[in-house]
């Protein structure tokens, strides 16, 4: 019998996993299915307000209906109120995991695909904005060669202020090198904090997240999204691996 | 919102920069640009910058602060007229809606075209033309962003030759008919302009007119409503009326109720310059003056958040850009945004003012501070030691999708109508990539009879959300054995202490706690594993041919398989060895050819001159093809 395949994502996360281990990252889990008060209300995205069209949303028919979550930040969110418990101010992780978005598929979109997020917090002044930039920073240049770079716009997320999106610089092999848009971050807002339990006077950090389909189509030249949750055995078998 | 270059050149005295530097400008200070061309730019206002910047003053203003431009004018500072006072409109109003309204009679316009510079303004940013007088409510609106309506006149009722509005909440199963000439049945935690005389809803308040007091070409007084209403409210009742308009997407994000006045200014300007008439009066209901908070923030702070050290100049150059007025005291700046700016409430919001507009280039990486304690990644390693010893095993990972046509808990708003529900299993899923599986295997696997596929993914039961693994193994040629499954669900067992909760003759499915994860990772290192560029298959499907050969013993396979590669042309994408026998000293080679076209199904007549060929090359190296 001849040894089987990894999934893309799998091999993908593993060297994720171990990238980020080495800045000091665990890896958090957390429901899929997520409740309103982490998927939203504490990321500051409350009820009512034009930000929750800002990810369209699946929802349950039960009485107090849930989400299939958004965005895996419901994991951040749901590890800082836990350090709020432990009275921890001090905590990194990554939540590389599925989510679901209420929208039309196509070549760049799946209705349910793969987050990287992630956060660090600290007392405040020990995780900056110019630590978050560094960490891409690292975590490019090691999953994507030492050519990148990274460059912050401006931008807005309910539970970031400042809010960034980031972009690579990324010299695909054979073509001219072009920036990127990978993901969107930010600072956490001091509501996120407050609401995790926190004190926002104390502790303050990062917060990140974007797709990770979108990091492997851009190393292997992966064309379509769609591929990655169709079950296809053929895709999973379009590359070259090697377990070692 | 679509703004227009001649529109945004009002604004300045030097002709603006070219659209894509403005764009890249805005890109990199503001917020992103859907869509540039040399005359319009649609610029994407997020919900934070919506209460100012959904008009061209608003994006003139990010401008000027984001290429340092100065600007011609700012019609939000300029002086307010006083309007004069009017006894013949008398507006009551429902203050746990309406924040601030203004109403004002306008007698004697003239109902007509626009003239060309209005059309073509509106036009350039996609805006059709109606008439004069909507033309000029729909420009003052692009203009400063505020909303307003202009209703004949004629159409309300008088008492005493006064007109009476009421802004109220409707009544449960009241109906209004809008512009467009659709009819709402409203309930009562929704609000309508009211004709207070004969009791008639006019329009639902603050998002779109009503179709029996509209502007016609027969009407020559107006009664024109500026108002600020409640965000939520807003909100809400577009949602249960699937009502969006221009004017409550702009009041869902709070505009200031400190912009009406300059609304009724400017609306009342344009439509006596447009549509001639006079001003009568008008009347300001104002229940609760908007408080503007000051907020402080120091040198100190933004460092501490933005990691680096910004210069006094940096920051006052910010805030004088942006038009805040600040004293400073010490390291520390007090800031009092401009009415307008609804999105300056904490230091946080000024830490973003500066980074943004001096550049988050400003910013250079810094490395966390290095942890001394390994990171905790134990339950996801315990995933990665499961999926090792499946691959070491011959399955192949998949990755499926959670909704499904059965389940437990179920979707108020699926995307795919016959998959309403969260799956509850992985089996189904398993089953139909088995079947695919088995149907693509000459080309994946190669010529095994044995197809094994395995997922790890999360499903959704009554009593809750769990991880399961599901293994799958399908033969392709022959009965069905679940000997092979059954033995890796041993060796499982075995290893890992874990038995199904779930099994058919092709599948078997276990449930796993974050606890066994946890245990089954917490000493483990997953094997490290890398992979190639992504080959891509073809949509089409693939054709085999078998060829076999005698030859000599001791003749090596890849002589066969490289005279046979060299000759098969492009659409072979593999070659397997599915069969060898060795009889009177000569041995019988069998492989397995598998064809696929990018861009077509492929035909005998593209296959059989491949097959010749290939039995050519083979003769012609001196090997007998049977």
């Amino acid at each position: 019998m001849p040894p089987g395949r990894l999934h893309p994502i799998t091999v993908a996360t593993r060297e994720i996993a171990e990238i980020f281990g080495r800045m000091g990252f665990a890896i958090e889990q957390g429901p899929e299915l997520e409740d309103e008060w982490h998927n939203f209300t504490a990321l500051n995205v409350p009820a009512d307000h034009p930000a929750r069209d800002m990810q369209d949303t699946f929802w349950t028919t039960e009485a107090t209906a849930r989400a299939p979550r958004t965005h895996t930040t419901s994991v951040s969110i749901r590890c800082l109120e836990k350090m709020a418990k432990e009275g921890c101010d001090t905590y990194r992780a990554i939540a590389p995991a599925k989510v679901f978005r209420n929208e039309a598929t196509d070549m760049t979109h799946e209705a349910q695909f793969y987050q990287l997020d992630g956060f660090a917090v600290g007392p405040v002044g020990t995780v900056t904005l110019a630590h978050l930039k560094g960490m891409f920073d690292q975590f490019y240049r090691e999953y994507f060669g030492q050519e990148t770079q990274v460059r912050f716009r401006p931008s807005f997320f309910p539970f970031t202020e400042p809010s960034v999106e980031v972009d690579m610089w990324f010299e695909a092999p054979g073509k001219e090198g072009r920036w990127l848009e990978m993901c969107g971050a930010g600072m956490l807002h001091p509501n996120v904090i407050k609401n995790a339990g926190l004190d926002p006077e104390k502790v303050a950090g990062y917060a990140f997240g974007g797709g990770l389909e979108r990091l492997i189509m851009v190393k292997h030249g992966v064309p379509d999204v769609r591929l990655f949750h169709s079950g296809d055995t053929r895709f999973v078998h379009g590359f070259d691996q090697t377990i070692q | 919102m679509k703004v227009s270059r001649a529109w945004l050149q009002n604004y300045f005295v030097e002709p603006l920069p070219e659209m894509e530097v403005i764009a890249d400008a805005l890109t990199f200070h503001s917020c992103e640009i859907e869509e540039v061309t040399p005359e319009m730019l649609d610029v994407k206002v997020l919900p934070d910058r919506a209460a100012y910047a959904l008009c061209h003053r608003g994006i003139a203003l990010e401008i000027a602060a984001a290429c340092n431009l100065t600007l011609r004018y700012d019609p939000l500072v300029q002086e307010l007229p006083a309007f004069p006072a009017t006894d013949l409109l008398s507006v009551s109003v429902d203050d746990s809606y309406v924040l601030r309204h203004m109403g004002a009679i306008i007698r004697g316009v003239k109902v007509e075209d626009s003239p060309t510079w209005l059309t073509d303004m509106l036009q350039a940013v996609g805006q059709r033309s109606i008439n004069n007088i909507v033309d000029a409510t729909n420009s003052v609106m692009l203009n400063i962003g505020q909303p307003l309506h202009a209703f004949d006149l004629g159409k309300i009722t008088k008492e005493g030759g006064i007109t009476k509005i009421a802004i109220r909440a409707a009544t449960e199963g009241e109906q209004a008919t809008v512009l467009t000439g659709e009819t709402y049945t409203l309930s009562s935690d929704m609000f309508v302009v009211a004709d207070a005389t004969s009791g008639q809803a006019l329009d639902i308040a603050g998002l779109k007119g009503g179709l029996t007091s509209g502007v016609t070409a027969e009407t020559t007084d107006l009664f024109v409503s500026v108002g600020t209403y409640d965000a939520t409210r807003i909100r809400k009742m577009s949602q249960k009326l699937k009502l969006w308009t221009d004017a409550s997407l702009r009041y869902q994000n709070k505009l200031s109720p400190e912009l009406v006045p300059y609304g009724m200014r400017d609306i009342v300007k344009l439509i006596t310059d447009v549509a001639g008439g006079e001003l009568v009066g008008v009347v300001d209901v104002y229940p609760s003056v908007q408080s503007i908070e000051s907020v402080s923030v120091s040198c100190a702070q933004i460092e501490a958040r933005l990691g680096a050290a910004f210069t006094e100049e940096e920051i006052e150059g910010t805030f004088n850009r942006l038009k805040f007025s600040f004293s400073k005291d010490g390291d520390a700046y007090t800031v009092t945004p401009p009415f307008e700016r609804r999105d300056i409430l904490i230091p946080e919001d000024l830490i973003e003012e500066v980074g943004r507009l001096v550049g988050y280039d400003r910013v250079a990486p810094v490395a966390l501070p290095h942890v001394d304690d390994a990171p905790d990644q134990a339950v996801f390693r315990g995933a990665e030691a499961l999926k090792d010893f499946l691959t070491e095993r011959g399955f192949t990972e998949i990755s499926t999708q959670s909704f499904a046509a059965s389940g437990d808990i179920q979707l108020a708003n699926p995307l795919d109508k016959g998959k309403p529900w969260l799956r509850s299993s992985l089996v189904a899923n398993m089953e139909e990539a088995l079947t695919r599986a088995a149907h693509v295997a000459p080309r994946v696997f190669g010529p095994t009879p044995d197809v094994r596929l395995f997922e790890l993914g999360t499903v959704f039961t009554a009593t809750g959300e769990t991880t399961a693994l599901t293994l799958g193994r399908k033969t392709t040629q022959g009965k069905a054995t679940p000997g092979p499954l059954a033995q890796v669900v041993d060796d499982l067992e075995e290893s890992f202490s874990i038995v199904p909760v779930g099994q058919n003759e092709e599948c078997s499915e276990f449930h796993l706690s974050e606890e066994q994860l946890h245990a089954f990772g917490v000493s483990y290192t997953p094997r490290t594993a890398s992979q190639g560029s992504f080959i891509p298959f073809s949509p089409y499907p693939f054709a085999l041919r078998d060829v076999a050969v005698w030859v000599p013993t001791g003749t090596k396979e890849s002589e066969m398989t490289m005279c046979i590669v060299g000759a098969a042309g492009n659409y072979l994408v593999r070659i397997d060895l599915f069969d060898t026998f060795e009889k009177d000293n000569r041995i019988s080679f069998a492989f397995r050819l598998v064809f696929e076209a990018e861009d077509k199904t492929l035909a005998d007549t593209d296959l059989e001159p491949a097959m010749e060929a290939v039995a050519k090359a083979l003769t012609d190296a001196g090997f007998e093809v049977r």
